[in-house]
């Protein structure tokens, strides 16, 4: 795979004074000319896409999804009623239609012919499990974050999305906001210097599990599908208190909690600003509020939980041996000097829209191109993710080949890599 | 201590759910007998299947073959066959292979689907011919299953067992068997066989499957053809299956060496006369590849041709192109066509490389005139340092070229050069050029790292600049912001000329930093005229109301705007802060200011506001409410409960005798338990909850204990 697909060009950010023409409020792969009459998007422009788990997030998600005039979103698959019922309802009210099909089952979505592509915004239980399901349906697919649940995992859903040449976007939203990609650029081009030391934050070093709790009545199935919901997760009874799929199995139950939840934005931002090689090497366990690890050429990554410039949450900091800079969503940078700024101001790196990583992910459907939180660089930041979450769990050194993915001579930590499905789930 | 019984807590921190591992060796043994003997232990006995559950979860990391037998009894239960396979996928060696191979003959439906699934994970070789059988069980979902896990051990014999059956199978099974086939074929790929690889590739995506797969295949089997693979890619290419020219399209992105691109220049030849959308989707792959791609293909593609081929070839040399490019990308840039010329400007702006600039510098040197506005913008889109360039084109007759500079230099022009484009703001060449002189300013001065300073050449320039322009300049002033601005501003808004007063006191209005309050406080009591004081009193007033600040600050500003308001209407705003912030100071200011007749109604009812807020803590405020005369009002209790919980006491008897004609109800004592006779729900937090009509308007409330009892107006229905 060409390895420069991602990078951010060096004059990227000087389009916001030419986008404000009207020709660029298309995306560049429709250009106007190519537009219905009446300013619709014709039939062959479309991207048709259904929904699977559209909860909070995927709520949201499903707005950025809505604005793009290419997109028609016509199925929606929960395991819940009511959720189903207000998705269909938000998509009919927008497309001024009573057609939104609603499923139980995202399988007999997925069996749809004419739907293109999938948002996946499950809990982190399904989030891997359905994406490969969805590949292997022929479905493109934008994935919420955290993407899998082990190093195992990661490693074959970039494989899959590999070989089933499929179009995968992470809920990586970040890698598409320009403050966070000029900081990226700046530690990837040299311009701190020889890069040393990236910093992530973890918000939370302490992996959680789910239980079994005591059981209570389980729900009709038509109302809240259980036996679904539990999906690949081990089975247990019903008991609503685990119906928050944003916690619910994250991880596997055996590793997760902060370093899984926020490493999987924040470093996924430090994996950009080292070019996306594969995951750090080593991994020493934390130590005063602080998890170490190392990339092969030595640049180290931080899981730092304190420290941090106040500039909004899931801060990152690059450190070069001339410079450094750390952002955060405040959309605010601090640079060790403005000249890094190269003239602009920060206000004109950091306006941008969010739902532009939405409209990354459609363009690259049309174009079979590599969006910017394509599997391979969110599978290779989840496996730093959960290396980390291992080395924390043991209370001790592990160190990872990089090119296998295994852990060398530790059986322990590599016990860990992976976990069994519930039946029938597979990968 | 038995741990297991803490997983009955929705999220426990894993430190208390597992053995401390802190001690544990990298290259030691991963079991540890006494762990996995008490955990075994568990699940021999009586207990309940939770704990079941996460002793095998811990037999993950801590089993060895020992654990494999109990481990293998739980295969046939529904509840922990998955919670056993977790473990039982961990544990390495021959037992639990051999376990999960005996399972396979025990079992049915889904739970022989998990457990083939897990031998697929292991990729038990030994397990072939017992999976083999099974690619013809009556249960597809079993069949399916079987068929993976044969894929992903990969083996010649688990290949030769999917092929065998591919074309006889029922379609629900042919999908997974051929997903088992490209899974063997991957591996081996992997292992040196290519020949084998390539078959087995050929062999599905010549079968009877759904498309996916055969899309899968012929990813496969080009990539494994290595060169050879090429004409097999440029075939898809052709292919009128949209999936197919997809899949050519991201195989050829991962094709390694260079000979794909010189394919791909060819074919980008051949799609654009004869597909010019699939040639658009061509020529991105081929951008896609920035280490070899064939740029002269791409560049004749930019120069003439279908439109949306032009355009994409367009907005590739954006990303992948050079200096030889800068021709093309320049006349594309001034076409009439907005999409071609947008998109060539795009290019131009994001174009890589130094030389890239120093070629666009060479080309001013003798500049071809229907290029020089553009290589002119170009200098301000890129940051190119191009200051006497620049200087020498606002100078030019033609007003194209002197915006296009103004904007430029907007963008360009250094802290140390500020000075350039203050004069072009002072004296413009022409009238015209003002507003486009300003803005450049502006777009200057805000991204110049030292706003003080920055300022300060404004302040001199706006001394000498005629009215229209220091009107210009404050509002760039106020655009910058910072100490030097303020002041200026502050200055100006005291100046002797009307225009300057309006301008600067407005500025000073929206001003988004506390440090204006001293400055507003100043104007409004001694700005020139009277509208510029009241506009200042009402942008102090604001600061006060919205901006961040630590509670004396505010209370103090809220003393300052009470002494220096004149007039009602600003009186009230002060009120309405006073409101908005509760403390008992802010209290007092209210109770001061309804000893003004015009201000009693609305004091009256902050007062009420503040003081149900803070009476708990500050017992002051009762009587401090008690020197404000209430308006009357007919009350009404209809039902008062106090309580909490299902521990509630009806005191609407009690609350009833207290009501007067006010909203305040003051009861015998401050204590709700002493007033109402006694604790309805001891060591408990407890409410008071009152349901009443004002003036007959209905309305409820809830209290804390012991809070003042305030009664809310109804909310009138909109």
């Amino acid at each position: 795979m060409s390895k420069n697909v991602t990078q951010l060009h060096r004059r990227q950010f000087l389009k916001t004074s030419l986008s404000a023409s009207a020709v660029f409020a298309a995306p560049m792969i429709i250009p106007s000319s190519a537009l219905g009459l009446d300013g619709a998007v014709p039939p062959s422009e479309r991207v048709v896409v259904g929904g699977i788990g559209i909860g909070n997030r995927g709520t949201y998600d499903l707005g950025c999804f809505l604005e793009q005039k290419d997109v028609q979103f016509v199925a929606v698959c929960d395991i819940k009623e009511k959720q189903r019922i207000a998705i269909k309802k938000r998509a009919d009210d927008h497309n001024k239609n009573e057609n939104c099909a609603t499923y139980r089952d995202f399988r007999e979505l997925l069996d749809r012919k004419d739907i293109d592509a999938v948002l996946i915004a499950t809990g982190p239980n399904w989030h891997c499990t359905a994406a490969m399901q969805a590949a292997k349906a022929g479905k493109d697919m934008y994935c919420e974050k955290p993407c899998t649940k082990n190093i195992a995992q990661s490693v074959i859903l970039k494989d899959t999305i590999r070989r089933t040449g499929r179009v995968f976007q992470a809920g990586t939203q970040r890698r598409n906001l320009p403050h966070f990609a000029f900081a990226c650029e700046l530690a990837r081009t040299g311009k701190l210097g020889k890069l040393k030391k990236v910093y992530a934050h973890p918000a939370g070093m302490q992996a959680m599990m789910s239980g079994w709790l005591i059981p209570e009545t389980e729900p009709n199935a038509e109302v809240v599908d259980w036996n679904m919901y539990l999906g690949p997760a081990a089975w247990r009874p019903f008991n609503a208190k685990l119906l928050d799929g944003f916690n619910f199995e994250k991880g596997g139950g055996l590793v997760g909690g902060g370093v899984l939840e926020w490493g999987s934005h924040c470093v996924d931002l430090c994996q950009w600003a080292v070019n996306d090689v594969p995951a750090p090497i080593e991994y020493d366990p934390p130590k005063n509020g602080q998890l170490v690890a190392r990339y092969a050429d030595g640049v180290e990554l931080i899981f730092r939980e304190t420290g941090w410039i106040p500039l909004g949450s899931c801060p990152v900091r690059f450190e070069g041996e001339t410079g450094w800079v750390e952002t955060g969503d405040s959309g605010k940078l601090v640079l060790s000097s403005p000249t890094l700024l190269a003239g602009r101001t920060v206000a004109e790196i950091a306006e941008y829209p969010a739902t532009f990583h939405v409209r990354d992910f459609l363009d690259c459907v049309k174009s079979r191109s590599q969006p910017k939180g394509n599997a391979e660089a969110a599978c290779n930041a989840h496996i730093a993710c959960h290396a980390a979450n291992i080395a924390l769990h043991l209370g001790r050194q592990v160190k990872l080949d990089p090119k296998t993915n295994e852990f060398i001579n530790d059986e322990q930590a590599n016990r860990l890599r992976s976990e069994a499905l519930r039946e029938p789930w597979r990968l | 201590m038995n741990i297991f019984r803490r997983i009955t807590f929705a999220l426990i921190p894993l430190a208390l759910i597992f053995f401390s591992t802190a001690s544990a060796q990298a290259d030691g043994p991963a079991t540890s007998p006494e762990k996995e003997a008490e955990l075994i232990a568990v699940l021999t006995s009586e207990a309940p299947a939770s704990e079941k559950a996460i002793a095998c979860k811990n037999l993950a990391i801590y089993g060895s073959g020992k654990a494999v037998p109990e481990l293998a009894k739980l295969l046939s239960n529904e509840q922990l066959s998955s919670w056993s396979r977790i473990a039982l996928e961990a544990i390495p060696g021959s037992e639990a292979d051999e376990a999960l191979r005996t399972a396979v003959g025990n079992l049915q439906g889904l739970l022989l689907v998990g457990t083939i699934n897990s031998i697929g994970v292991r990729r038990d070789t030994s397990a072939v011919e017992l999976l083999a059988a099974r690619l013809q069980d009556a249960d597809p979902e079993v069949a399916s299953a079987a068929a993976v896990a044969l894929g992903r051990i990969g083996s010649p014999a688990a290949a030769k067992s999917l092929q065998s059956m591919l074309a006889a199978a029922p379609a629900k099974v042919r999908s997974a068997i051929a997903e088992g086939c490209v899974l063997c074929a991957e591996r081996f790929q992997a292992d040196g066989l290519e020949t084998e690889s390539i078959a087995l590739y050929d062999f599905v995506r010549k079968a009877d499957v759904p498309e996916q797969r055969i899309l899968e295949a012929t990813r496969g089997a080009i990539l494994a053809r290595k060169k050879n693979g090429i004409p097999l890619l440029l075939e898809q290419f052709k292919s009128p299956n949209k999936g197919l020219f997809n899949i050519a399209l991201s195989t050829a992105r991962e094709f390694p060496g260079s000979d794909i691109d010189e394919a791909l220049a060819t074919e980008l030849a051949r799609a654009t006369a004869e597909a010019p959308d699939r040639a658009a989707l061509i020529v991105t792959a081929m951008a896609d590849r920035p280490d070899t791609v064939v740029l002269p293909a791409i560049l004749k593609a930019a120069k003439s041709g279908p439109k949306q081929v032009r355009t994409s070839a367009l907005e590739a040399l954006g990303r992948v192109g050079n200096t030889t490019c800068l021709s093309t990308l320049l006349e594309s840039g001034i076409e009439t066509d907005p999409v071609v010329s947008q998109t060539a400007k795009k290019a131009l702006a994001e174009l890589p490389g130094d030389s890239i600039d120093k070629e666009i510098i060479n080309r001013l040197a003798k500049p071809d005139p229907k290029l020089y506005v553009l290589l002119i913008e170009l200098i301000g889109n890129r940051r190119i340092d191009a200051l006497p360039t620049l200087l020498k084109a606002v100078d030019n007759s033609d007003k194209s070229i002197r915006s296009a500079a103004l904007t430029s230099l907007g963008n360009t022009v250094p802290a140390d050069k500020l000075s350039v484009l203050i004069k072009q703001v002072v004296t413009p060449k022409t009238p015209d050029d003002a507003p486009l002189a300003q803005q450049a300013l502006k777009t200057a001065c805000v991204r110049m790292p030292d706003r003080d300073a920055c300022s300060t050449e404004l302040a001199a320039a706006l001394e000498r600049a005629p009215v229209p322009t220091k009107i210009a300049l404050l509002k760039i002033l106020g655009a910058v912001s910072g100490t030097k601005a303020l002041q200026t501003i502050g200055t100006a808004a005291k100046n002797n000329d009307p225009q300057l007063q309006d301008v600067a006191s407005e500025l000073l209005g929206d001003w988004m930093t506390i440090d204006a309050a001293p400055v507003l406080l100043d104007l409004a009591k001694n700005a020139p005229a009277e509208k510029f004081q009241i506009r200042a009193m009402r942008g102090y007033i604001k600061v006060a109301r919205q901006f961040t600040m630590s509670e004396p600050e505010r209370i103090e500003m809220c003393k300052l705007a009470t002494e220096a308001a004149q007039r009602i209407p600003e009186k009230k705003l002060v009120i309405e802060v006073l409101k908005r912030y509760p403390h008992l100071e802010t209290l007092k200011l209210a109770v001061k200011a309804y000893q003004n007749p015009e201000l009693k109604e609305d004091a009256a009812a902050a007062a009420l506001v503040i003081a149900q807020k803070i009476a708990d803590k500050s017992p002051e405020a009762r009587e401090l409410l008690g020197s404000i005369e209430l308006n009357k009002v007919k009350l009404e209790i209809i039902k008062a409960e106090y309580g909490s919980g299902a521990s509630q006491k009806d005191v609407t008897e009690i609350l009833k005798k207290q009501a007067t004609d006010t909203p305040l109800i003051t009861l015998s004592t401050a204590s709700y338990n002493e007033a109402f006779g006694g604790d309805p729900a001891p060591n408990a937090a407890k409410q008071l909850k009152v349901q009443y009509k004002i003036n007959d308007k209905p309305a409820d409330v809830t209290l804390p204990e012991n809070s003042l009892i305030i009664l809310p107006f109804p909310k009138e229905k909109k």
